[in-house]
């Protein structure tokens, strides 16, 4: 399938020959899922801290030991989890898998991770920030040798309601993707204000015969057929 | 076929698809005491990827392709998810895959060596006959501190006093030696030049300490207390920097592969090695920690000790692994 060239959507096939497109997450996105799980993980070292306090030469050492383990497995444990994502990435929507679709491997993660010190290089991820905004499916270094992306988490699209809305026969053909689009402003349609509706299907209005018109009873028309691309007939 | 009437006729089998997953994704707080099939989930994904298709190919509206996205690409993950590190896993590598991955690399690692030893002996002898030399690898503060350390005066040998006890050296060596081989090996990337910078620093180090301590007569301490743990850290530190030298020269002479081919090819029997670097150093920090550091063993023991040690891990790299299925 060909796209146009200003999306980043990635395209992997899986064995039964469909095609997963996987989106991208973009240095902001990951940015501010790695400064939450800084913050989570200062936390958690910090009460850590305070409860090996209270265990002297054992606790000093158990602290080190958790330490080390947070500082290096906290996002391996968490990717390797069923989420895909530490609590950071969770909260901002991301999350971490095969480059091929599939979810992320234990020597994947571990790869990724490790490698997160040659993104650090030569300071504060100047190589992993430059990687990331050079490369279209914006990965860092790490993800370039494990074979991982960061992807955007599939949001449930908006239900369709048009229930008092009579189906309109378009007076030119459409394609699959014009359709797809009425569609789509149909799907919008609540949540947008009616001078807006208006404006938008002003555009689209050539499809149901009334171009160069606008006004409440167009849009109705233009979601007329998008209540026909949905299959309704009067 | 109208999109309405393909999504009336296969609403169901979506519907029963998506409960299974939000249960195994655990998006769902309701508890269904029907027990999981795992045969139904995969013959309805089966499904589910042939109504993609036909939607695909009919052109069916945005919001229908959208759920069936969402729906395979769930249940997908679900249904691929690979749990590779179990118990039998972990044992394979110990068994066979760590020392095999060893021989199978052995130029990178000989190279390693080879910028790991020749600073550590190059340095080592010139500190040793030339002892303010030691300024140059060390500050003096430092050097004083390492004096101490291997004083015979402390209750234990290999700290300075105060440091805290054994458990607390253990948390120590644990977090700075696997720190460092994970530097070593992760640097590698930068074309292998952080992995050839660590390993000649840190030979150079541990040279110019060990040339100063013997110089000042504090020789005995010293390489009683380093001459077990030695054996796991330092073949360690050698191995992490040879998967590093690996990574660099997947990226510097991809051969008939692409640089990032290459390199997802490298990394992905690096990761081995790391695996096993990472065993080797937990077994490093406890015996460092709990016997090097004792005071009250004669040195002979230790002597034999390191000897025994240094023997079984040359024999596991040689040998380990060859005929096993």
């Amino acid at each position: 399938m060909a796209r146009e060239v200003l999306d980043t959507v990635v395209a992997a096939e899986t064995p039964e020959g469909i095609v997963l497109e996987l989106r991208p997450a973009g240095l902001s996105a990951r940015f501010y899922a790695f400064l939450l799980d800084w913050l989570i993980r200062l936390m958690i070292a910090y009460a850590a801290g305070i409860a090996a306090a209270f265990m002297g030469g054992l606790g000093v050492g158990f602290w080190l030991l958790f330490y080390f383990l947070l500082e290096w497995f906290y996002p391996v444990v968490f990717e390797l989890s069923r989420s895909g994502a530490t609590p950071g990435k969770s909260i901002v929507g991301i999350k971490v898998i095969m480059d091929n679709g599939l979810p992320i491997t234990p020597a994947a993660s571990f790869t990724r991770n490790l490698l997160r010190v040659a993104d650090f290089l030569p300071l504060l991820f100047g190589a992993g920030i430059v990687s990331m905004l050079l490369r279209q499916d914006s990965k860092r270094l790490g993800d370039l040798a494990a074979a991982t992306i960061v992807v955007h988490q599939p949001q449930r699209p908006p239900k369709v309601r048009l229930d008092n809305v009579a189906p309109v026969t378009p007076v030119v053909p459409l394609g699959p993707n014009d359709q797809a689009a009425i569609v789509a402003l149909a799907a919008r349609a609540p949540t947008l204000t009616g001078e807006r509706l208006d404006e938008l299907a002003a555009l689209a209005a050539a499809v149901s015969g009334d171009g160069g018109r606008a006004g409440p009873n167009v849009t109705r028309r233009v979601l007329g057929v998008a209540q026909w691309a949905m299959g309704k007939r009067a | 076929m109208t999109p309405l009437a393909f999504e009336a006729l296969y609403q169901a089998e979506w519907q029963e698809l998506e409960e299974h997953l939000d249960r195994l994704l655990n998006r769902t707080s309701k508890r269904s005491k029907e027990p999981l099939r795992g045969e139904r989930v995969a013959a309805l994904y089966r499904r589910a990827c042939e109504h993609l298709a036909l939607a695909r190919a009919r052109s069916y509206p945005a919001y229908l392709l959208d759920r069936l996205d969402r729906l395979t690409a769930d249940a997908h993950q679900v249904i691929y998810q690979q749990r590779e590190l179990g118990a039998a896993a972990l044992w394979r590598i110990v068994a066979r895959d760590f020392p095999r991955a060893v021989r199978a690399n052995s130029t990178y690692v000989w190279l390693a060596t080879v910028l790991f030893a020749a600073p550590l002996l190059i340095v080592g002898v010139l500190v040793y006959y030339q002892p303010n030399l030691i300024l140059s690898v060390v500050d003096a503060s430092t050097a004083a501190e390492f004096e101490q350390m291997y004083s015979r005066s402390g209750e234990a040998i290999g700290r300075v006093p105060d440091a805290g006890d054994n458990w607390a050296m253990f948390g120590f060596y644990i977090r700075n030696n696997i720190g460092i081989s994970f530097q070593c090996f992760a640097s590698g990337l930068a074309a292998g030049l952080g992995s050839i910078f660590y390993l000649m620093f840190n030979g150079a180090y541990a040279g110019g300490i060990a040339g100063y301590l013997t110089e000042r007569g504090l020789g005995e301490t010293f390489w009683s207390f380093v001459a077990t743990h030695s054996a796991f850290e330092l073949t360690a530190i050698v191995l992490s920097g040879a998967a590093g030298l690996k990574l660099g020269h997947s990226l510097l002479a991809p051969g008939r592969r692409t640089r990032r081919q290459s390199l997802v090819h490298a990394a992905r029997e690096c990761v081995v090695l790391v695996y096993g670097v990472t065993a080797m150093l937990v077994v490093a920090a406890a015996v460092e920690a709990f016997w090097s550091s004792a005071i009250w063993l004669p040195n002979a023991v230790k002597y034999g000790v390191a000897a025994v040690c240094w023997s079984v891990v040359f024999a596991y790299f040689a040998v380990q692994g060859r005929h096993a299925a």
